[in-house]
């Protein structure tokens, strides 16, 4: 593995993060010491098939999980050391985060759920940066309609929004794409590339897709808990190869 | 996929043992009625039976009219036990007495009272079995200076045997010597708490006011002697007015008393446990429209897998069978130990209630499961109905969704209205209408209320939204985020928001529209009492029974002022119309009121429109109501004829017409007249206008009359209206812990509705909590959620119980109330104290919600 020297820069790491179900003979190590930095400004792709612990590696490193064994930080937080309620806290204040589905509470209206972690901090967030995410999301007439009135890639725009508006340390994404179609998918992705390319924002994206990995800086391959390969710059070519080459 | 399975089969433990729980509360109020009541007849039954044993015959005098139960029939001359005796067939008559009010005070100066059976005056005779009472210790009492007591009286307060007692008799208060200690019935007890003072019957008849006389005349056949036969010559013995009968007779009659206290008590059981039931309905028909609901994909996999719409009908109402089966079971259980604490809760409360089990009657079982089931599966129709209709291909599309839109259109303003319309209009005419009985009057308003609770269950989605959102808006300004999404949560689904609701709306209309109803009686109470009577000082006594008269003379000889002794006696009045010989004779029955009439002035406002007091003749004279005068086209100087109780018949003349009302009847009669007709010689109080100026002094010297009458309670106006009030308050307060219950079930609702929902948000839920709401904040959340919704439920219920409490207080009769008054600061407390029942509601569910653990949450599909 080609883990760097000691990361300057690194908006989350892990270092020998190990997560086990179970216990005995029916244990399972969904993370084998995992050792991973994720650069500020940049955009990283995590990729592996089924069971690889992809998703398992970024609830860790969100702190929606804790690992059995291994640290992982955020900034310079070490999340281990965080009781329930701090986690929360640093979740609300420092991640940002994207889910496939359902990322929309559907009682509030678009800019609401826009500016849910800051109403839950009690904070008023920074408005000229709210308004700069507001009107790259393109969605600056539809901010007082609810969910239901938006259409999928309208709401995940405004999940990504809801992500970005806090300025988080890093933001993660879990198949962000899965649940729409191509051309929203494109426009989705694209708005995620531009959050990194023209804020500086840090993202972390689960997906099992290629031509979505391809919009990263970087592609990490997950198999069976462990880190196996990483690409830089990829191609959804490239990154197929490497798929056929893991064999998944 | 496991763990979702556990998750969702305990959600349905909860949900099922939450919505069984509703009918369990109900059921046991039928079954603790029902069983109550069974434990007391036969209770009572076995006493009767107990007491008659020895004895085949009462002779008794007759009541020309009115019940053996509330009126005291004449006495019969003492020589008439001679003359039983002779008769062919007899072995033995006695007589004997029961005379209510006597009271004995203990080694310590405390009167010996109940608060409800009598306090009796009694004599002991030879043959015990005959007059059931037992000696225990000592001896019996002999000539006029001595006494025997019960035994509890004597175990329960301080006496001691050969100490010389006090006992307050109708002939004044007066001091015995204790001889021995008695029981009535053997080997049992059958007493039930009455307190009794024995003589002998010489001194009986002295003490209690009877010379010559016995209140009633014991006697036993001969063995073998034909019971109807000896009947028949008994009969042939007796003077007018006097009457023979046989014990299976004075047994039945006995029970026949005891059932108007007993069936009374019961059907106001039945009615709080069909307000429950019925609260309970709202509940289970929403737990079930939700369980459903989140069922959707289930039930459709069913129907495309070719299940007839009958049968996911059948699956739904037969799951609902076996929960009612199951409460009613459980009921009947919680049911019998609801029996048993209403038992301890008598004794508590001084009434000693004969020894009986708690009989568990096939009846009662069969109206427990009937009652319990038939609630349930009809809470389950309309949900089963809607099941059933479900499409096949409903779950492919995109699943369970609650938040409904619009869809509250025309039917439901068009079908709430006419329920609405109708419920009103049998409410109306359960208010005003004539009705011959109280029970059709009470059923037709029992029915209009719940059709109108239908009915605005019905309408209440149409508003739900719009009144939660106002309603909740301060939770924005207090806690921004919490706030907002509580108030979004609570305005969301407003047909569950709704049903939740009514539950709440059914119990704090009843409660509000009971404290309207209260308020008003006190208020109206008060004003007529602050200005129906001007006496400074007011006695009363606790017993049945009343005061000795012997008092009020104590206090006229004591120089104190002017004592005036009211007391009430039933009254037969035959009237010819305006005085004038029509040839038709009608006869009221109707209750006397008996004071001394001249000093009346002294004491009341009876306000005199016409005639006079001062002309009026003790002897003849009647002061009637002006109403009565109007009614019965009377005025003054007609004649009335009126006869009483004990049988004598006498003519009055219409003295004067008055226009005063308050705690007296329509028709007066002078107390000096009275005492040669009345069988009883008892004041039920006595009003005193002071002649001390000091109101200390005055206070000071009637107390040292009262030290002969331990018994009686002496209040100044205020203090004699307060109490008034606290015992109006008493009983208030006794109607609320019932109606108490429904608010139980409407808890229990908040929590199944909210439980539920939250279990059916927890992806959005996960959701919250990943985006970094605290747990804490999650509470919050639900919490306030649930304060929303038991608000809007409350406000509705206050503004429907405040209209139905005018609306009861306008139909109850100006005599008795007045003035409406709405007791505005209580109603605003009962919306208040709401608030914090849902916030206690919602504890377990936002304790559920808030250690829900977040990946799964998310994960849940």
């Amino acid at each position: 593995m080609s883990v760097a020297a000691p990361p300057t820069h690194a908006a989350a790491r892990a270092v020998a993060a190990t997560k086990i179900y179970g216990s005995g003979d029916t244990a399972v190590r969904a993370l084998d010491a995992i050792d991973v930095t994720f650069e500020q400004g940049q955009f990283t792709a995590i990729m592996g098939p089924s069971g690889s612990g992809k998703s398992t590696l970024m609830h860790c490193m969100a702190g929606l999980d804790r690992v059995t064994e291994g640290q992982v930080l955020i900034g310079e937080v070490d999340l281990s050391t965080l009781s329930e309620r701090d986690l929360t806290l640093l979740r609300r204040d420092n991640v940002g985060f994207v889910f496939q589905a359902f990322n929309l509470v559907t009682t509030l209206t678009a800019i609401e759920n826009i500016m849910l972690p800051m109403d839950l901090a009690g904070s008023a967030g920074d408005a000229d940066w709210v308004d700069e995410v507001v009107s790259a999301t393109g969605l600056a007439d539809r901010l007082k309609h609810r969910p239901s009135e938006l259409s999928g890639g309208q709401q995940q725009r405004v999940a990504v929004a809801r992500a970005l508006a806090g300025q988080p340390q890093v933001i993660f994404a879990d198949e962000p794409t899965g649940n729409v179609d191509l051309n929203t998918g494109a426009e989705i992705l694209g708005f995620m590339r531009n959050a990194v390319d023209e804020m500086g924002q840090t993202i972390v994206m689960v997906t099992h897709d290629a031509v979505a990995a391809s919009y990263a800086d970087r592609v990490v391959f997950l198999v069976d808990g462990k880190i196996v390969d990483e690409l830089t710059d990829p191609t959804p070519e490239r990154i197929r190869a490497h798929m056929n080459q893991l064999g998944a | 996929m496991l763990r979702l399975g556990i998750k969702s089969l305990l959600a349905h433990k909860i949900r099922f043992a939450l919505t069984a729980s509703t009918i369990v509360i109900g059921v046991a109020f039928v079954v603790a009625s029902f069983v109550t009541a069974d434990s007391l007849r036969s209770g009572f039954d076995q006493l009767a039976e107990d007491i008659n044993t020895g004895t085949d015959y009462t002779v008794r005098g007759e009541l020309p009219f009115g019940d053996v139960f509330d009126a005291v029939a004449p006495p019969v001359p003492a020589e008439l036990v001679d003359d039983i005796a002779a008769v062919d067939g007899v072995e033995i008559a006695a007589g004997g007495f029961f005379v209510d009010g006597v009271i004995p005070v203990d080694g310590s100066g405390e009167p010996v009272t109940t608060f409800g059976p009598p306090a009796a005056g009694s004599n002991w005779i030879e043959d015990e079995s005959l007059s059931q009472f037992y000696l225990i210790d000592g001896r019996w009492p002999v000539g006029i200076g001595e006494f025997a007591l019960d035994v509890n009286s004597f175990a329960d307060y301080d006496f001691e045997l050969g100490g010389t007692y006090q006992i307050v008799t109708p002939t004044g208060p007066r001091e015995f010597t204790l001889t021995g200690t008695a029981q009535f019935g053997f080997p049992e007890d059958a007493g039930v708490g009455a307190i009794f003072s024995l003589f002998d019957s010489a001194t009986a008849q002295e003490v209690l006011g009877y010379p010559g006389e016995f209140t009633a005349i014991s006697v036993r056949a001969e063995a073998g002697a034909d019971i109807a036969e000896v009947q028949t010559r008994i009969e042939a013995v007796l003077p007018d007015g006097v009457e023979v009968i046989t014990a299976a007779e004075s047994a039945e009659e006995f029970s026949e008393g005891t059932e108007t206290i007993i069936g009374p008590f019961q059907t106001i059981l039945l009615v709080f446990a069909f307000i429950v039931l019925f609260v309970s309905m709202f509940i289970i028909s929403n737990t079930f429209n939700i369980v459903l609901g989140q069922r959707v994909r289930e039930l459709s996999v069913l129907r495309a897998v070719g299940a007839t719409p009958g049968q996911v009908r059948m699956s739904v109402l037969t799951e609902s069978a076996i929960i009612g089966i199951v409460a009613s079971l459980a009921g009947l259980g919680l049911g019998m130990l609801g029996a048993l604490g209403l038992k301890a809760l008598f004794s508590v409360l001084g009434a000693s209630l004969p020894e009986s089990s708690l009989p568990l009657t096939p009846r009662t079982v069969l109206w427990a499961v009937v009652v319990g089931v038939g609630f349930t599966v009809l809470a389950s129709l309309v949900p089963a109905f809607k099941a059933s209709r479900i499409s096949p291909v409903a779950g492919l599309s995109e699943g369970t969704t609650s938040d409904e839109r619009a869809s509250l259109g025309w039917k439901r303003l068009a079908s709430g209205g006419v329920l609405l319309a109708i419920g009103l209009v049998l409410t109306g005419l359960g208010l005003f209408g004539d009705f011959d009985g109280a029970t059709p009057q009470l059923s037709t308003l029992g029915a209009g209320a719940a059709v109108t609770f239908v009915a605005v269950s019905v309408l209440s989605p149409l508003v739900a939204r719009a009144v939660v959102s106002l309603l909740a808006r301060p939770l924005v300004w207090f806690m921004p985020i919490s706030g907002r999404l509580a108030r979004a949560n609570a305005a969301r689904n407003p047909r569950r928001t709704s049903a939740t609701a009514v539950a709440l709306t059914i119990g704090l209309a009843l409660v509000t529209m009971v404290s309207i109803v209260g308020q008003s009686l006190k208020v109206s109470f008060g004003d007529r009492l602050a200005t129906a009577f001007t006496a400074d000082f007011i006695v009363t006594v606790d017993t049945q029974a009343g005061l000795p008269q012997t008092l009020s003379k104590d206090i006229r000889a004591a120089d104190i002022g002017t004592p005036v002794g009211f007391s009430f006696d039933l009254a037969q009045i035959e009237a010819d119309a305006g005085g004038v010989q029509t040839g038709v004779t009608r006869v009221i029955e109707t209750t006397l009121t008996v004071a001394s009439v001249r000093d009346l002035d002294a004491v009341i406002n009876i306000d005199v429109i016409d005639g006079s007091l001062d002309s009026f003749d003790p002897q003849s004279g009647l002061l009637i109501h002006s109403d009565v005068a109007g009614d019965e086209g009377l005025a003054v100087g007609d004649q009335v004829d009126l006869t009483f109780v004990s049988g004598d018949r006498r003519t009055f003349n219409v003295a004067a017409i008055f226009d005063g009302s308050g705690f007296w009847s329509n028709w007066f009669i002078d107390s000096a007249l009275h005492t040669q007709v009345a069988t009883t010689a008892f004041d039920d109080l006595l009003m005193v206008q002071s002649a001390i100026d000091d109101p200390e002094a005055a206070r000071a010297a009637i107390d040292d009359v009262l030290t002969g009458y331990p018994q009686a309670v002496l209040e100044d106006r205020q203090e004699f209206q307060d109490s008034i009030e606290s015992g109006l308050n008493t009983v208030l307060v006794l109607v609320n812990v019932f109606l108490g219950f429904a608010l139980l079930i409407a808890l229990i609702g908040i929590v199944s509705t909210l439980t539920l929902s939250v279990f059916e948000r927890i992806r959005e839920i996960g959701l919250l909590r990943a985006v970094g709401m605290t747990r804490r904040q999650m509470r919050r959340m639900i919490r306030w959620e649930a304060a929303a919704v038991s608000l809007y439920g409350a406000v509705v219920g206050v503004v429907l119980g405040a209209a139905f409490g005018v609306a009861t207080s306008a139909a109850i009769p100006e005599d008795i109330i007045d003035t409406i008054a709405v007791p505005y600061l209580q109603l605003f407390v009962f919306l208040v104290i709401s608030v914090g029942f849902g916030l206690i509601a919602a504890l377990f569910p936002a304790f559920r919600a808030s250690r829900m653990n977040v990946l799964d949450a998310i994960a849940d599909e």
